[in-house]
């Protein structure tokens, strides 16, 4: 197509004005793509809003991405003037069409910092060029410096609330803090929708993964309730995507997260009573249950964390881990042949294994630590070493009192069956072992015929065998 | 539920003996027969994209081929007050494309052309306090930035610039239980992050503080019954990460554990017999990505055709003995 200069610069301009319009007169646009359409059609823009959706007719992204890309180049360079509106307009226009373009993306950072922006809309043009390029990496960089300005925002507040402050200046602070502190939880909550909708789009999808990771790390830390429903509801979303590997991986980084970050070792156990809580009351768990909200016996999130600080209890971690591999044992079994399945199993039992020896470990160690503990504070305190535990139960299910500090330092102990048993090798039944996990092996190789299965199977086996093998 | 593995299947009419001709026609003329728009679509890592032109032109001995002066005084317009460089003129400066432009510079052995001095400032102004780095000035951290960082300050003789202590911390707390390396702490493993953590290991003269065994393993699972290999489980097999992988692999001495001879024919399935080039798959389109990682490939695996090319920078082993740089590989 021969047309002139001037004639493109009143196409593109047109254009990037009806895309900023599409935006005023619908908030709500939800999802961006080009309509294959090689023909200009006269007299109709070729921006088109259908329902929720936004359009662009295939024949003007060749002028339109050209035009609106140099023309921020050369704002750039210093050689052409462009006002906020017009930056604002152009760099969206580019950045629906080109998401990777990061000097555009750099410019609305500027912009936000002058306050020209607010933070929710970049968030939300980003969700949109998300839909169209899942994966593109600027996209998700950006996301995270949008994310980290919020952080900060919240962060300056509480720092100020933390001076001295009187009167009605305290109070409007409490509220300010209240509400900033309820919109990081909304935002928290969208950005796993983002990241939940990418991973639908692009299977595999690192960087959408990637991000939700460090969305916990950042807006999650030390929330052991958010880990541990991010880990309930990820159990469907893994179970109907058996193929993606990075789904997989981030349920074994919840995982990992929860029983370091979060379990309470007994030895740290000397304050928080409601640990015993958990390891009283969620019961052992039935096998084959599987549904990602149960709420009834199984680890719902609210359940297996307590309220104030999520944290777990032993039980509830070797509940975790039972869980878990009998997830992968169930998906390995009914969808043969993934190798992302085999991989999941391969870090499970590796985690398990860490955690064992671990607990060992410190079990051990505990042991002395804990006599001259006792000798230093009360004699009478010598009861509570783990071989008196035969009266746990009848003690802990009447009230306790958690000022009591020789009860909740002993009701905050394991089991000490499951030390003993962790001690010999063999913890609750079903649990997993080394012998547990060649004889599932075994029993895929008696009963499969499909190649890849048995390969991946065999695979297994020789990785138990050494990388296993070698450190226990 | 189809329970097929995830691999392409090599025609027996696909290409088996290496077009190098046909491939330095492609890169000679590529750039002059794009449009504005294709070519405003990659402009953003248009330093890289000469990078990967440039030493694939050098590892087929063409280089004299493409125009120097012109190159040259691109990378100068690209270098900004801050001493970084970006991928075009009026981009924004970022680490990976000043890798770039001193990696281009090595090839033309000008890096004086640049205000050296000022790029390291700018490679030390970005290492943060745990020792990870910055791709730029807005903060974004990444294990392919270290690499960039270190490998940029490696290949100026300037490593002793840096708080290396730190930032070899820094990367060995991305590696996962299964050997590998991830983005950030707590990310997957990933091929593409694994080249750039063993190669900043390297650099580094810290390959020792690597599972070899346990990586290599992880590597080799990589390798499909195409032959081609996968940058993680259950992704298709592509000439970039078969790059990536095979690179880890020789860095950390267990090249030997994959089968060369079925990967070799992946990657020449890969070249377009036509226009030249490879594709990332059999039959795809081809670009300079693509190109320079399946010739870069083929060199690992030792064809004498091509140029020595070293696992580490991706670089002609000519250019680095000039240099005086010789990067750690484990046996
Ligand atoms: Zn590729």
């Amino acid at each position: 197509m021969a047309e002139s200069e001037e004639e493109v610069d009143v196409l593109v301009q047109r254009v990037v004005k009806d895309i900023a319009n599409a935006f005023k007169r619908n908030p709500n646009i939800d999802e961006i793509g080009v309509i294959p359409c090689p023909e200009a059609r006269y007299n109709r823009s070729p921006i088109v809003l259908v329902e929720n959706k936004l359009g662009v007719e295939s024949w003007c992204v060749k002028f339109l991405l050209p035009y609106v890309h140099n023309k921020l180049l050369l704002y750039r360079q210093r050689k052409h003037w462009l006002d906020r509106e017009a930056l604002v307009d152009i760099t969206c226009t580019l950045l629906l069409l080109n998401p990777d373009f990061t000097t555009a993306w750099n410019v609305r950072k500027e912009l936000l910092q002058c306050g020209v922006l607010h933070p929710e809309k970049d968030l939300y043009l980003g969700q949109l060029a998300l839909t169209k390029f899942p994966k593109s990496p600027e996209t998700w960089i950006h996301r995270r410096w949008v994310l980290q300005q919020i952080l900060d925002q919240f962060l300056a507040v509480g720092h100020n609330k933390n001076q001295e402050q009187q009167g009605e200046a305290e109070q409007a602070n409490a509220e300010r803090s209240q509400q900033l502190s309820d919109h990081l939880a909304r935002t928290l909550h969208q950005e796993m929708r983002v990241c939940s909708d990418a991973a639908c789009r692009y299977p595999s999808n690192y960087n959408a993964w990637s991000h939700r990771i460090w969305v916990l790390q950042h807006m999650a830390k030390g929330n052991g309730k958010v880990f541990h429903d991010e880990l309930s509801s990820m159990r469907l979303w893994v179970s109907m995507h058996v193929s993606d590997h990075s789904g997989f991986h981030y349920r074994q980084f919840l995982l990992q997260e929860l029983i370091t970050e979060h379990y309470q070792t007994p030895a740290s156990a000397t304050i928080n009573g409601s640990s015993q809580h958990w390891s009283s009351t969620v019961p052992s768990s039935s096998p084959h249950q599987h549904s990602c909200t149960q709420t009834n016996g199984e680890l719902s999130g609210a359940e297996a964390a307590s309220e104030d600080d999520g944290q777990l209890s032993f039980t509830t971690v070797l509940q975790l881990f039972q869980q878990e591999i009998e997830l992968c044992s169930d998906l390995i079994q009914s969808f043969p042949g993934h190798e992302t399945l085999w991989s999941h199993r391969r870090h499970v039992f590796y985690l398990w294994n860490q955690w064992k020896r671990e607990q060992q470990h410190q079990c051990s160690s505990r042991g002395d630590n804990k006599s001259i503990h006792l000798n230093d504070s009360d004699p009478g305190m010598s009861e509570v070493s783990p071989q008196s535990y035969a009266g746990r139960e009848e003690s802990v299910n009447g009230q306790r009192h958690a000022s009591e500090p020789m009860e909740v330092d002993r009701v905050s102990l394991p089991n000490p069956h499951d030390s003993k048993r962790l001690k010999r090798g063999v913890l609750l039944p079903g649990t997993l072992t080394l012998t547990s996990e060649h004889s599932f092996v075994n029993s895929i190789l008696d009963s499969c015929c499909n190649p890849e299965q048995r390969r991946f199977a065999v695979a297994y086996k020789k990785w138990l065998d050494t990388v296993i093998g070698l450190q226990s | 539920m189809g329970t097929q593995v995830k691999d392409v299947i090599i025609k027996p009419d696909a290409p088996s003996a290496l077009l190098l001709d046909k491939h330095a026609d492609y890169i000679a003329a590529y750039g002059s027969k794009k449009d504005d728009y294709e070519y405003t679509l990659s402009e953003y890592l248009r330093m890289s994209g000469i990078y990967w032109g440039l030493t694939v032109m050098d590892l087929m001995s063409q280089l004299p081929r493409m125009n120097r002066q012109e190159i040259i005084d691109f990378i100068k317009a690209c270098q900004h007050d801050c001493g970084g460089i970006s991928a075009s003129i009026g981009h924004d400066p970022h680490l990976l494309y000043t890798l770039s432009a001193v990696q281009i510079l090595c090839l033309y052995d000008s890096v004086d052309a640049i205000d050296v001095d000022r790029v390291v400032e700018y490679v030390k102004g970005l290492q943060q306090e745990d020792g990870s780095f910055a791709g730029d000035k807005w903060g974004e951290i990444d294990t392919r930035f270290s690499f960039c960082a270190v490998a940029t300050l490696a290949l100026l003789g300037k490593m002793d610039m840096i708080n290396v202590d730190k930032a070899v911390e820094f990367v060995l707390s991305c590696m996962n239980f299964d050997g590998g390396f991830g983005c950030r702490p707590g990310s997957e493993s990933h091929a593409g992050q694994i080249y750039c953590c063993t190669g900043f290991l390297s650099l580094t003269g810290q390959l020792h503080q690597v599972n070899a065994d346990l990586l290599g393993w992880w590597l080799c699972e990589r390798q499909l019954p195409s032959g081609g290999l996968n940058g993680r489980p259950e992704k298709l097999p592509d000439v970039c990460y078969s790059w990536w992988v095979l690179a880890s692999l020789k860095i950390i001495g267990r090249i030997h554990w994959i089968d060369k001879a079925k990967l070799q024919t992946f990657i020449l399935a890969c070249q377009d017999e036509e226009t030249g080039g490879f594709a990332d798959r059999p039959g795809d389109m081809v670009d300079p990505f693509h190109t320079l990682f399946g010739v870069a490939g083929l060199s690992l695996l030792g064809d004498e055709q091509i140029k020595p090319v070293n696992p580490v920078l991706c670089m002609p082993e000519d250019v680095l003995q000039r240099i005086g740089l010789q990067p750690d590989l484990l046996s």
